[in-house]
């Protein structure tokens, strides 16, 4: 049957205007469901962690707290102040000593040494251009007390 | 339908489906994802404690799971550890621990409210030890094998000197197969303000800030203070719960933020009241839009002295060594720079001494600066001619008690004792010496402590009426009757004294109205009550 | 042979050789007239809403746990922690409701504008069968929230099973995975939801419409009217297609609608030692659960039974009634109203009761 032009295009623009809400009505319903489905990126949660009395850190020395992992920071007392390093070695995972005569950090899985700043200047973390994790610290000076900032665990 | 109309209609649905689902991506961007509490951290040092302890004495730990502490993992042997040469130590399934946790044991993570708190009087109230309160419990009320009243009643606010407990040989009592050194039960538990420390500190810090939560809300509470500060000799909570304060308090007690983390600023943080930590020891704003930090220091902000027979202002000498001294007004001040020897009464091997110490004067805070800081935190809700007033108000009652009862019982009394009419050593053997503690410690205090903190019926119906009741009705009797008892020479003496003292003006009143005032009075209950 | 100068088109033609122009020729087919009464398209309406159920239910099933120590936990996190999953949840929630709302009004449509009976009888039964799965699909779907009403109502229902003559302790067995509800329960409900009950509905929908095509829809002439030839169909595409778009997107807009104002909620978490005071099936049960607090169970459990076959097999037993009885339509009619009314007025009384 033949339709009266002026009706044609009405109905190209009224069929555009409906391709077009539901493009967008759908898409947006569609959006929705792949955000559903990626999992939200939450920022691994860290926490304030109490590392003892200023007072009991000599200069020069460095003490283990374990944080909530069960992993070992070691913690240093140095000229700046308090640092704090996390002890897995960055080459494979192996846990870094304290050597306190060579004044540096010593992974026995490869032979990794570290500087007391915590970075590599021997073995395959050296070669790799890599450190030791540096953990946040906080010193409360009026009361005298040292806290890490330490991965929160999500229970 | 046309089809045309089919697709408008389809067109429409679709936008209309569109702005619900962007209402849709609106609602799901005001989600907030619930904070999830902070666990509590137990570190390896503290899980065998928790472990056991959580069979033992469950809600304990539970509280402690509740507590800031926790959160940062600060936990059992972190307060309780104990040093070597900690006499009530003892190795407990491998740690060596105290059951008693002292201001220096806290004061190593809080040096600056140790500082503060250690020159404070909350710190000296064991020392009450040395007062006739003391005497009242112990020697009046208790018998010499039995002091329940001092240890049940004044020591439990006072603090008592901790004590371990001993055989006849003097050595230490032990018990199980720890060896745990017992606490003799005379002095422990305590948590007395003032507790007498075995390690040489004085005071208590969970007196005010309950373990194990140590929750902020509980010390902030008047309620808290009220446990000590009340009763008939310094009924400050009552005055307190009487008095605006304290009504707005317990109106608005949700608007009060008492459980904020961290600081806790009047001016800033709540409005609605002040509790008794607002004036005497907690942050407040100033008019420039600073904060004055809290202090621990109770005394800082005080310029009168309510306590003793007859009050008098109090200025305030620091020595470079952080010990403070009241010093009353009547006495001289040193300046800054001199040399004084000091006494400082400390514990040692359980016992309360007293030792001298020389030391230098730092600064001196005259008692109009004492005052000036708490007037800073009754200036974030009144205007300073409200509060200048006042004060002059407040003042005024203080100096009438002194003026027409403190002063001249207190003579009267010293007068007798030099008259040998009653003896030094024995501080209750008459009737006029009850009569007199009562009226200064009593309700002279509660006079005193009413206009302190506005509240009228303290002031004056628990106050000043039962002051001049018990003065003019009991003391002054009692006085002529202590004279007879020495010699009828005595009693004509004091009889003539007292005669002598009622024709000042202020005790006129006991030969009774002028005719035109009793006439007044009279129109004025008949009218009122036709009686 | 592959001839390299062949054009994309062809190409693809003769790697996938289907004959596109009969999809021109489905296009083209006429659709009976009546299908322009909006009760006809009751439907397709459920299919859609089961496509719906389908995809947020694959949806939900990336982070739903069917053990009974995490199930709660896991509905929670999409209800709290999940981006729209508390949107994906409550869609699924109220599509089912809408679903079982409009399986049974088509029911009703079918049974009063006669579209049961012979040859379409074959078709009847498979309807019913669609009914009872997509009613299972709501209570198994209900157990795995693992909340209060969801464990109680689970016990409540493998009992009534296990009330059933002859069959019913197998059944209860069957239901349960072992002789009390545990965890395998909750693991049979989740097969069952997800793996069983679709490929049940998939076939019974393939054969359901499979016989509409087969026998056409029943075509309706009601007194009065006379049409023009020309009316009496129209094109599918893109008449009905639009049509169908609409109820589509209509339907779209109303569940978001709900899911806004009335979003799925959750009641508290299942606890095998407490009944709650309160314990009511989902609402498409209350005329049942009425029915069993007014008799026995064994009464209300034979009765249901019953009822249930007396539907299933209603367009024999009428016919069987006219043969015999010279039932009039009428009665039919009456029944079925009855029977209606009966399901409205327990439903709406149970739902009234504490």
């Amino acid at each position: 049957m033949g339709e009266d032009p002026k009706l044609t295009r009405r109905s190209w623009i009224i069929s555009a205007v409906m391709a077009v809400g539901l493009v967008l009505s759908y898409g947006v319903l569609a959006a929705q469901g792949v955000l559903y489905l990626l999992p939200p990126l939450v920022k691994p949660r860290t926490r304030k962690l109490f590392a003892g009395q200023l007072a009991n850190y000599e200069l020069g020395s460095v003490r283990a707290v374990v944080d909530l992992q069960g992993n070992q920071i070691l913690v240093k007392r140095g000229r700046e102040g308090i640092e704090a390093y996390s002890s897995v070695c960055p080459h494979l995972g192996c846990r870094v000593h304290w050597q306190q005569e060579e004044g540096r950090f010593f992974c026995p899985c490869h032979r990794g040494v570290f500087d007391a700043e915590g970075v590599a200047i021997a073995g395959p973390p050296a070669d790799a251009g890599q450190r030791l994790a540096e953990v946040p610290v906080t010193v409360d000076t009026k009361g005298g007390v040292v806290y890490l900032e330490v991965k929160d665990l999500r229970s | 339908m046309s089809l045309n109309t089919k697709r408008m209609i389809v067109a429409a649905l679709s936008f209309l489906f569109l702005a619900a689902l962007l209402v849709v991506a609106y609602q799901e961007s005001q989600r907030f994802r619930v904070e999830e509490k902070l666990d509590p951290v137990v570190t390896a040092a503290n899980s065998g404690c928790v472990d056991c302890h959580r069979k033992d004495s469950p809600a304990l730990v539970m509280e402690w799971e509740d507590s800031r502490h926790a959160k940062f993992g600060v936990g059992c042997v972190d307060c309780h550890q104990a040093a070597a040469e900690d006499a009530d130590g003892w190795m407990h399934e491998g740690a060596r621990v105290a059951a008693l946790v002292t201001p220096l044991d806290c004061a190593r993570c809080h040096a600056r409210e140790y500082e503060e708190f250690s020159r404070s009087h909350h710190a000296k109230a064991g020392l009450i030890i040395n007062s006739l309160d003391n005497v009242l419990a112990v020697k009046v009320a208790g018998m010499p094998d039995n002091n329940a009243d001092a240890i049940n009643g004044c020591w439990q606010c006072h603090g008592s000197i901790v004590k371990l407990k001993r055989d006849e040989q003097g050595e230490v009592v032990r018990t199980g197969k720890e060896h745990r050194p017992v606490l003799d039960a005379d002095t422990w538990p305590n948590s007395g303000m003032g507790r007498l420390n075995l390690d040489g500190s004085m005071g208590s810090c969970h007196a005010c800030h309950s373990r194990h939560t140590f929750d902020a809300k509980i010390s902030r509470s008047p309620e808290n203070c009220g446990k000590c500060h009340m009763g008939p000799d310094h009924p400050q909570i009552e005055v307190y719960n009487e008095s605006k304060h304290g009504i707005a308090f317990y109106a608005s007690r949700d608007a009060m933020a008492l459980d904020k983390d961290g600081e806790w600023v009047l001016g800033r943080d709540y409005s609605a009241a002040p509790t008794c930590a607002s004036c005497h020891i907690s942050a407040y704003m100033t008019p420039q839009g600073a904060t004055v930090a809290n202090t621990h220091d109770v005394g800082e902000r005080i310029s009168w002295t309510l306590r003793p027979a007859i009050s008098k202002k109090q200025n305030l000498v620091v020595y470079d060594d952080g010990y403070k001294e009241d010093y009353m007004d009547s006495r001289p001040l040193p300046a800054v720079g001199d040399s004084i020897d000091t006494e400082e009464k400390y514990v040692e091997s359980e016992q309360l001494l007293a030792k001298t110490v020389r030391r230098r004067v730092s600064r001196i805070v005259p008692w109009q600066d004492r005052r000036a800081a708490m007037k800073g935190a009754c200036l974030n809700c009144h205007n300073d001619h409200y509060v200048d007033n006042f004060y002059e108000q407040f003042d005024g009652l203080v100096d009438l008690y002194n003026d027409k009862f403190g002063i001249p019982s207190t003579q009267m009394m010293n007068d007798l004792l030099a008259d040998g009419v009653l003896d030094r050593n024995a501080p209750f053997e008459h009737h006029v010496q009850w009569v007199y503690w009562e009226l200064w410690h009593h309700e002279g205090r509660r006079a005193r402590h009413g206009a302190s903190m506005m509240g009228p019926d303290y002031t004056h119906w628990h106050g000043m009426y039962e002051v001049s009741k018990h003065y003019y009705t009991e003391f002054l009797p009692a006085v002529i009757d202590a004279a007879a008892e020495k010699s009828s020479a005595m009693k004509q003496k004091y009889e003539r004294r007292v005669a002598e003292l009622l024709t000042r003006d202020e005790h006129l009143w006991v030969k009774g109205l002028s005719p035109k005032e009793a006439e007044e009075l009279r129109k004025a209950y008949m009218k009122r009550y036709n009686q | 042979m592959a001839d390299a100068k062949l054009s994309p088109a062809r190409r693809l033609q003769q790697l996938f050789p289907f004959d596109w122009s009969l999809l021109r020729h489905a296009g083209a087919e006429p659709v009976p007239y009546h299908l322009k009464k909006w009760w006809f398209c009751l439907g397709g309406t459920p299919l859609y809403l089961f496509l719906i159920q389908v995809l947020t239910g694959i949806a939900l099933t990336f982070y739903y746990v069917p053990s009974p120590e995490e199930a709660y936990a896991s509905v929670q996190a999409i209800s709290t922690d999940i981006r729209f999953g508390w949107f994906i949840r409550s869609l699924h929630k109220w599509s089912s409701n809408l679903m079982i709302i409009a399986v049974f009004l088509h029911l009703l449509r079918v049974f009063f504008s006669g579209a049961y009976r012979e040859p379409r009888q074959l078709n009847w039964m498979i309807g019913v069968g669609l009914l009872l799965t997509t009613l299972s699909f709501g209570f198994t779907g209900y157990s795995l929230i693992y909340e209060q009403l969801s464990f109680w109502g689970a016990t409540v229902a493998t009992n009534l099973a296990d009330a059933v003559p002859l069959v019913g302790p197998y059944l209860a067995y069957f239901m349960r995975g072992g002789p009390e509800i545990g965890p395998q329960t909750l693991t049979r409900f989740f097969v069952l939801h997800v793996g069983v009950l679709p490929t049940v509905i998939f076939i019974l929908l393939g054969l359901h419409i499979l016989l509409v095509r087969l026998h056409g829809v029943t075509e309706l002439q009601f007194e009065g009217e006379k049409l023009e030839e020309r009316d009496r169909f129209f094109r599918f595409w893109p008449e009905h297609v639009t049509t169908e778009l609409m109820i589509g997107v209509f339907l779209m807009y109303l569940l978001t609608i709900l899911a806004l104002i009335w979003p799925a909620q959750l009641g508290p978490p299942a606890n095998p030692a407490v009944t709650p005071e309160v314990i009511k099936p989902e609402w498409y049960f209350y005329f049942n659960f009425r029915l069993l607090k007014l008799t026995s169970l064994n009464v209300s459990v034979v009765l249901t039974g019953v009822l249930l076959l007396i539907v299933i097999f209603w367009p024999f037993i009428e016919q069987w009634l006219v043969k015999r009885f010279r039932m009039p339509q009428s009665v039919s009619v009456g029944l079925g109203v009855a029977g209606f009314l009966g399901f409205l007025v327990f439903t709406v009384w149970e739902s009234l009761a504490h």
